[in-house]
């Protein structure tokens, strides 16, 4: 191989410019390569620790659109054992009249509870009030302009369904 | 060959070269007790990781048995009440410590130039020890660790933009479900010590490279005075003993305070119920009663200001001496957040809402 001999000077700055060139190069496919192995491996790790799948979810049977006549209210308990209150607030017979209104709420995820004297929702955690209908009054949700969250209800012909969670916690079992 | 030299063609280090090494030179000022405050932190975080490691024998971290493992560290396993009470005051403690010792750092003006990056350290520590005091609290899975992870969670949903996914992270799922739990037992345990070791070097290999911060005290005595005295004295013995009383009276208090206070169990968690009157830890007392005072949004996007504005508080305030060479204001700044501080969890601590 030529590399053997002493290299002549006129050829010799192009022989260096060479190897740098081809010393750097590998440098970087390596580095390059390398980065890119263990980014694939943080992002494999990252997508491990996010959730696999949402919370699942499911249309229920609810009653029937007659059970309830304008101004009455009843509580359902649902799959995971929550307490959802549904009352009828119109006689369209559409699911428009229904509210199922959550106790969860909207500031930072406590349960309300309702306070038949103030005729109020309150949330212990924050000081969160809100009227019969949900709508917030008081505290950090009035603030933000936020309402106890609604169960989405669909009507089936004569039967309403209702779309809630399934999962539990383990404290249930 | 004797036994010492045995060892010491295996361990090549001459003692004499070692004690060079660590023994630094300490100002005399260090000799005042509340310079010790930094080491207090440091001596907790190892109580917490034995007494963390021995519970960790016993806990498991699900909803369904988390409660009944605690329960039984608690009630059954030998000396498992005394433990468990070092580790919760242990973490009272440090967090107390950790505080005392920033505002030590702060007033003594500790943080300016050239030490700015130790003090950005101490405050990614101050946000780790706040952590794992929260994930901490959570592992019990009575009824106030379940619904302060509730919240918790929902604080960083409501920080815009990135919320959402944060909240999903840290749960493990849209709301706290069955595989919430060892999450926070991982990042209690693991992830969150693991990064505070890591950080608790570079912040005293920093100290030790920068030596700690020399004070011109002012000159009443006169420069005669100075020459007289020296200033300095030896880390080993001198200091080292100091630390050595400090951890000894630590150990005490905290054997005293886990006997005569024990660490107790509220009801067990129940998804279903917030309890009528709901508090987070101590330490969490300024921020619970910011929440209490407007919309979750505006609450969290101030409280990360405040903690932006503390982490580069030695750039703005090296700006700030620049411009007013004569100014006070980083003293009457940390006045004003010491008072707002106190007066919050002082608010909170009085009612019940």
């Amino acid at each position: 191989m030529a590399t053997q001999e002493p290299v002549p000077e006129s050829e010799s700055a192009g022989e260096l410019d060479r190897r740098r060139f081809l010393a750097g190069g590998t440098t970087v496919a390596m580095a390059g390569g390398l980065a890119v192995a263990y980014g694939t491996c943080g992002a494999m790790g990252g997508r491990f620790l996010y959730p696999a799948r949402p919370a699942a979810r499911r249309w229920q049977f609810l009653a029937r659109v007659d059970a309830l006549a304008d101004g009455q209210a009843m509580t359902w308990k649902a799959p995971t054992g929550d307490p959802i209150v549904i009352a009828r607030r119109g006689t369209s017979g559409e699911a428009e009249d229904f509210v199922a209104l959550s106790s969860t709420c909207p500031h930072l995820g406590c349960q309300v509870h309702w306070e038949g004297h103030r005729n109020r929702f309150f949330c212990p955690c924050h000081n969160g009030v809100f009227d019969p209908a949900g709508v917030a009054t008081a505290g950090p949700p009035a603030q933000a302009g936020q309402a106890l969250m609604r169960f989405p209800l669909r009507r089936v012909g004569p039967l309403l369904f209702i779309e809630v969670t399934l999962e539990s916690l383990g404290s249930e079992a | 060959m004797s036994l010492g030299a045995w060892f010491k063609e295996r361990v090549p280090i001459d003692p004499g070269q070692l004690r060079e090494m660590t023994n630094e030179p300490v100002p005399n000022h260090i000799k005042a007790w509340w310079w010790c405050l930094g080491g207090t932190p440091a001596y907790l975080f190892v109580v917490q990781i034995v007494t963390g490691i021995l519970l960790a024998f016993y806990y498991e971290a699900s909803p369904v048995t988390a409660y009944e493992s605690v329960r039984y560290i608690t009630d059954e396993a030998a000396f498992g009440w005394f433990l468990r009470g070092l580790h919760k005051w242990g973490a009272t403690l440090m967090i107390a410590a950790v505080v005392l010792h920033q505002m030590r750092v702060y007033f003594t003006g500790a943080y300016r130039r050239p030490r700015e990056l130790n003090w950005m350290i101490g405050m990614v520590l101050l946000v780790c020890t706040l952590m794992i005091g929260f994930t901490g609290y959570s592992l019990v899975y009575e009824q106030l660790s379940f619904w302060g992870a509730t919240v918790g969670a929902n604080i960083a949903d409501s920080v815009p933009v990135v919320g959402g996914f944060s909240k999903e992270l840290l749960l493990g799922g849209e709301t706290y479900n069955d595989r919430t739990l060892s999450r926070f037992f991982m990042l209690h345990a693991a992830v969150l010590p693991g990064i505070m070791i890591l950080l608790l070097i570079v912040h005293v290999t920093l100290i030790r490279l920068h030596g700690v911060t020399e004070f011109e005290f002012e000159k009443k005595k006169g420069a005669a005075t100075d020459a007289e005295k020296p200033r300095f004295f030896n880390f080993f013995p001198d200091h080292a003993m100091t630390e050595l009383i400090v951890g000894l009276v630590l150990m005490i208090l905290l054997a005293t305070l886990a006997t005569a206070l024990p660490a107790t169990m509220g009801p067990k968690a129940d998804p279903l119920i917030t309890p009528e009157v709901i508090k987070p830890e101590w330490f969490f007392y300024v921020a619970f009663r910011w929440l209490k005072l407007m919309s979750a949004t505006a609450a969290v996007l101030s409280m990360g200001f405040v903690f932006f504005l503390m982490f580069v508080w030695p750039f703005f305030d090296g700006w700030i001496r620049k411009r007013w060479p004569a100014s006070e204001f980083s003293v009457w700044a940390g006045i004003f957040g010491v008072l707002a501080i106190v007066g919050l969890t002082v608010w909170e601590a009085a009612v019940a809402h």
